[in-house]
């Protein structure tokens, strides 16, 4: 049980945490613990060991230099900026029906439904504008979840920056293309734990 | 009769600006290090490398901008990164909250820099020595009541916390001044107990008197901490308390009160409260240096200045010595507390009460009794001793 919690530090080597406690959590303090500076001794012995521990951070300045071990590829199930998908046909997968819009918290989901042309046989609606606030956005990954056609997902993608905060509205347009650029069937899924290999962030870095 | 000219004032008082001008200009000039210290320590505990980038060393030095691979950045990266961040608290708006008492606002910030800065002028942070022909005291204030004057002066850094959390009109400030409060009194009176006990060791509380009792023997045994090891620990927990660091920051628990009694504060005086609370546990640091650790006493001065009596510049080296090791012992007090502070959560607000009160209190009271009667037995066996001859007398 007290190696459980040590699966973090997979660098850092096997070091059991020295509680003299095992078991029961709900015990009585002994009288020596209960006198706290003991148990302190002890905590600060721990943390000193971990001083001179391996760091992880990771030397990162934006650079694909910087990149090469590809040390900070967000791991899977990441939420960064959001893409929209297309449908085989090349439309736009999304259907207007303002679930995301009703499900984000942040409220910066703003949807402008019209009649889809007379040559889209399978649905009535779509989004003439589609825009994300992203400075609002908190990358809760809501509007993914509510989506029920899975038109719109979160890409691993953190480190675009912007000028003016304008450039930080993304359109319809934008969210299309990034779409295009994480590929036309990508779901969420495949960036979970139990995704399909080929699919994962590494794939798109050198796009 | 003017020779300084100094703001035409008389020159006794010029001369004394010079220490103060030293004191409080070195202590504010040190906060800036020792954020970048904390935020180091912080990063080493958490295997992290903290800060690395604004300085001589890391990638956007200017080392490597030459393409000079400077290396050992985990260790000295990031030297000058509270330069940028103070000049960010400095350039940001102050703002102030709505309906917040606007006097009491501007004033928090003020007592909770005031305080340790004044309490830092009684400290004897070096022995004397003769430079020019002057006696020169490392000390601004020889006060003949020093311990009053710090525990005095330390109890005002209460209403900058309280003041604060008063004045933001925000009830998680207002939770937060008022544990501040609560808790800096409580360990205030177990701090007191304490210190009466080394007051009474020492038969003084001049500061200065207590530092040259201890550096009376070279091989350190006259140090307080030998002398008063119960005090020693409970007067180091009482610091902590007394500076609000953890285990006991219940005035500021993010998770419960946002930031505690500075919630509203921003820019500089934020800054402020920053300021307060580094150079707050820097004079505890020499409070607990002049106290148990021997002052600015190191082992072999008294050789040194035995050996080199007429020489007055081993004196002045000694006294620099001197002046280091003081400088160390807080320090390294500075460095534990935040070596502790990532080490421990905090504690709940019972358990702090029932620490101060029923922990702290009692055992400072039973090391009072015990320091007074291993210090007193002296005077009834002189009294037998006297008593004695006078039946002789008699007969």
């Amino acid at each position: 049980m007290a190696h459980g919690h040590d699966d973090g530090h997979a660098k850092g080597g096997g070091h059991g945490h020295e509680a003299s406690s095992g078991g029961d959590p709900l015990r009585k303090q002994t009288f020596l613990e209960s006198l706290y500076l003991p148990e302190i001794a002890k905590g600060l012995v721990h943390t000193l060991k971990h001083v001179f521990k391996k760091s992880f951070t990771v030397d990162y300045d934006g650079t694909e230099k910087s990149n090469e071990k590809k040390n900070h590829i967000p791991r899977a199930g990441y939420r960064g900026e959001h893409y929209l998908k297309k449908d085989d046909a090349g439309h736009v997968k999304c259907v207007a029906c303002f679930m995301c819009a009703a499900a984000c918290p942040s409220e910066c989901i703003h949807i402008e439904g019209a009649a889809t042309p007379a040559d889209w046989k399978d649905r009535e609606r779509y989004p003439k504008r589609f825009e994300i606030d992203m400075l609002r956005c908190i990358y809760c990954g809501m509007c993914e979840e509510a989506c029920p056609v899975d038109a719109i997902a979160l890409s691993p993608t953190y480190n675009v920056v912007s000028n003016t905060r304008e450039e930080k509205v993304y359109n319809r347009d934008r969210l299309l293309a990034d779409g295009v650029h994480y590929g036309l069937s990508l779901s969420r899924h495949h960036y979970r734990p139990d995704g399909v290999p080929g699919a994962t962030p590494a794939s798109h870095a050198h796009h | 009769m003017n020779t300084i000219a100094f703001l035409w004032l008389p020159d006794e008082i010029a001369v004394k600006l010079v220490p103060v001008a030293i004191v409080f200009g070195g202590l504010l000039g040190i906060v800036p290090f020792l954020v970048f210290l904390e935020r180091k320590v912080c990063a080493f505990i958490q295997d992290r490398d903290g800060p690395s980038r604004v300085g001589l060393f890391g990638p956007d030095s200017p080392f490597e901008m030459l393409g000079i691979n400077t290396g050992k950045r985990r260790w000295f990266g990031g030297f000058l990164q509270s330069l940028p961040d103070a000049v960010k608290l400095i350039t940001k708006e102050a703002f102030v909250p709505e309906g917040a008492d606007r006097l009491l606002f501007a004033l928090g910030p003020f007592f909770a820099l005031m305080p340790p800065l004044l309490a830092f002028i009684v400290m004897p942070v070096g022995p004397d020595f003769e430079l020019f022909g002057q006696n020169i005291k490392l000390q601004v204030a020889d006060l003949n009541v020093g311990i009053l004057w710090v525990l005095g002066v330390a109890s005002l850094s209460a209403y900058g916390l309280a003041f604060g959390g008063w004045a933001s009109n925000n009830k998680f400030a207002l939770l937060g001044g008022v544990r501040a409060m609560a808790q800096m009194v409580s360990y205030e009176i177990g701090m007191g107990i304490v210190l009466l006990s080394v007051i009474m060791m020492h038969q003084s509380v001049s500061l200065r008197e207590m530092v040259n009792h201890q550096a009376a023997s070279d091989c350190t045994c006259n140090w307080g901490i030998w002398h008063q090891p119960l005090a020693f620990i409970l007067f180091t927990i009482c610091a902590f308390a007394e500076n609000n660091r953890l285990p006991f920051d219940l005035a500021e628990c993010e998770a419960e009160l946002v930031g505690g009694y500075h919630t509203e504060y921003n820019s500089m005086h934020f800054g402020m409260y920053f300021q307060g609370e580094y150079i707050a546990i820097l004079s505890m640091g020499a409070m607990i240096a002049a106290l148990f650790l021997g002052g600015w006493h190191y082992p072999g001065y008294n050789w040194l200045i035995a050996g080199t009596a007429l020489d007055s510049n081993w004196r002045i080296f000694a006294a620099l010595l001197g002046l280091a090791s003081f400088g160390f012992k807080a320090f390294s007090f500075v460095i534990f507390s935040m070596w502790v502070r990532w080490s421990l959560p905090r504690f709940r607000w019972d358990q702090l009460m029932r620490i101060g009160w029923k922990g702290i209190v009692p055992l400072a009271l039973a090391n009072l009794l015990l320091t007074a009667y291993l210090n007193l037995p002296a005077q009834p066996k002189i009294e037998k001793e006297a008593a004695k001859p006078a039946p002789v007398a008699i007969r």
